[in-house]
């Protein structure tokens, strides 16, 4: 059998370097800046952390795409797939006697050997994200929604992107309302989060003998809106849970008014991913030139209490890698991305000791200098 | 509004894809039409329509390079992309089904040889039945695999069940029937969704005539 040649790098893995590594880097700044400037305070989680952890974090499935090894007590260990987790154990456990509330940053590479899709290339990816615990209702659901659309126009990207807000308790409202077996709510999940609209009125209509709630339903899921689609959903949804969730948007809704922010957002009934880590508002970002969402975030209220402490919690983190393609493929990524080496000094000189000298007194100025090796004569 | 794009794939579902296009008032010019252009523009300009093979409609639109796409049922469920399946839109109708030489009940093997060009498929439903399987994946004439012996059942798509029998195969099992759908990708939907459920609904007005009918 033949070796693979050390040339081969693992599928998923991938060098950057140039100006991709250089904007990759002024992206991340301008991200931890924001978030610095809102008072939260980086955190930095360890890159190998037990199963266990991500398993309470993530859930059994999305836990398990990770890197798995063995301890030498033989627990299983995970590289790190996800940063929220870790944060909420540290919150729990660390800062439990800290005063409340907590709010954490963070730029961490995260890992998994099984990607979600086959878009997905990448095994290794980074994610920049903010965590704000022991604080709940609207108020801070928008404080980190006004955080992403700061980071947003900071990026320069104010008029190519869209923040789409749902409830994961309008959706448990209704299954709950249905008195449905987990199966079948899987099955209502998916049909809704891939729009089969036909379908899905066909699913409906074996729970609900009204025929008009149940088209009046699945419009509701089709097509992102504004303000309009909680009228609409108003007319179509009685039950207490979700009518509660529609208020909590409403609420959001009108301060986004307030902040003329309405241009960024839709409501989008049809978000329903990633139902068993919210408990309420959740949210994903996607940006023009980006095939996949460039973020995602939302309110995971019970994931502290796995860890001993139930509280309140929001966040939402970005993936760096998504961000960059986007900035890369536009003129303004070259903005980003300047600091070449073109407008370096070129120091040049026969002797060692002086040649260091001139490019040490240039770099007490703060100068940017660059040895020259090829003019150095004989 | 941005330009859509919209992937075809090729062959078999081309015509029929095309046609439900234009009554929906999105029609391609007589030299688009004529020409093999792999990307051409509608009459309209508002949409760019690709010619890409079967499988590949998928991976266009999962990576948004394409926004939406017209693909069977059969090849969705083998390339299981993360899409946006808003509409069936009832063309090119067929069966995914198990088949066997007549007579022939493989059930009765302890372990299958299953011959296909849908690997993906036929493991998921062998697999959920308990039935070992060993897959055999070819690329064309899979109905001849067991003719020859080469596979104890094939899992392919059937549309009239004419190759089959004129090869001395029966259908065992359904597994699916499969229709054209549309897909869309799920950043073009949120970020393109005027332009998109403008397509949806000048599709869905057609569908609804041939319902009345």
């Amino acid at each position: 059998m033949m070796s693979d040649p050390l040339s081969k790098i693992p599928d998923g893995m991938r060098y950057y370097f140039g100006k991709e590594a250089r904007l990759r880097r002024s992206i991340e700044d301008t991200v931890m800046q924001v978030f610095a400037g809102w008072s939260y305070e980086e955190i930095i989680t360890p890159a190998v952390d037990y199963l266990a952890l991500f398993e309470r974090g993530m859930g059994r499935d999305e836990a398990h795409r990770a890197f798995l090894f063995t301890d030498r007590d033989g627990r299983l260990l995970a590289l790190r797939p996800d940063v929220t987790s870790s944060v909420a154990r540290a919150a729990a456990t660390l800062f439990a006697k800290q005063e409340r509330p907590l709010r954490f940053c963070y730029a961490a590479p995260v890992f998994r050997q099984q990607t979600q899709s086959r878009a997905e290339w990448r095994r290794e990816s980074t994610q920049l994200g903010c965590e704000f615990i022991g604080a709940g209702g609207g108020q801070a659901d928008m404080e980190v929604l006004v955080i992403a659309t700061e980071i947003f126009e900071r990026l320069e990207l104010s008029g190519d992107y869209r923040i789409t807000i749902n409830s994961v308790e309008i959706f448990n409202g209704i299954s709950e309302r249905l008195a449905l077996a987990p199966e079948a709510r899987e099955k209502m999940r998916h049909l809704i989060d891939i729009r089969d609209a036909a379908e899905l009125q066909r699913f409906l209509s074996r729970y609900e003998t009204d025929e008009n709630d149940c088209r009046a339903f699945t419009r509701l899921t089709q097509l992102p809106g504004k303000r309009k689609l909680l009228d609409d959903a108003r007319r179509v949804i009685t039950n207490e849970r979700s009518v509660a969730a529609i208020n909590a948007l409403e609420e959001l809704w009108s301060i986004i008014e307030e902040l003329n922010l309405v241009e960024h957002f839709e409501i989008d009934f049809g978000d329903v991913s990633g139902l068993d880590y919210y408990t309420g508002l959740t949210f994903k970002i996607y940006a023009k030139g980006a095939g996949s969402r460039v973020g995602a975030g939302g309110r995971y209220d019970l994931l502290t209490a796995n860890f001993g402490k139930t509280e309140p919690a929001i966040g939402f983190m970005l993936e760096l890698d998504a961000l960059t393609d986007v900035l890369l493929r536009r003129e303004r990524g070259g903005m980003l991305a300047a600091n070449s080496d073109l407008d370096a000094t070129m120091i040049t000189g026969n002797e060692t000791a002086p040649l260091l000298m001139k490019a040490k007194e240039r770099r007490q100025r703060n100068e940017r200098v660059r040895i020259d090796l090829k003019r150095r004569e004989p | 509004m941005a330009k859509l794009t919209i992937a075809f794939a090729k062959g078999r579902m081309q015509t029929e894809a095309l046609a439900l296009m234009e009554r929906a008032g999105i029609g391609m010019s007589e030299d688009a039409r004529n020409s093999r252009r792999l990307a051409v523009e509608d009459e309209s300009g508002s949409y760019r329509f690709i010619f890409v093979k079967p499988s590949d409609v998928p991976v266009y639109v999962e990576h948004g390079t394409a926004d939406c796409g017209i693909v069977g049922r059969d090849v969705l469920m083998e390339s299981n992309a993360d899409l946006l399946q808003p509409l069936d839109l009832r063309i090119s109708c067929c069966r995914i089904a198990v088949a066997a030489c007549a007579g022939a009940i493989p059930s009765e093997l302890g372990a299958l040889r299953v011959a296909t060009k849908y690997p993906r498929i036929a493991a998921a439903h062998f697999g959920a039945r308990g039935i070992p399987v060993e897959i055999i994946e070819l690329a064309g004439s899979v109905e001849l695999a067991p003719v020859l012996g080469l596979a104890d059942a094939i899992v392919d798509v059937v549309e009239t069940g004419r190759t089959l029998s004129e090869n001395g195969l029966d259908i065992v099992e359904v597994i699916a029937n499969s229709t054209g759908r549309l897909v869309v990708n799920r950043a073009s939907y949120q970020l393109e969704a005027e332009a998109v459920s403008r397509l949806i609904n000048a599709l869905k007005g057609v569908l609804k005539e041939d319902e009345s009918l």
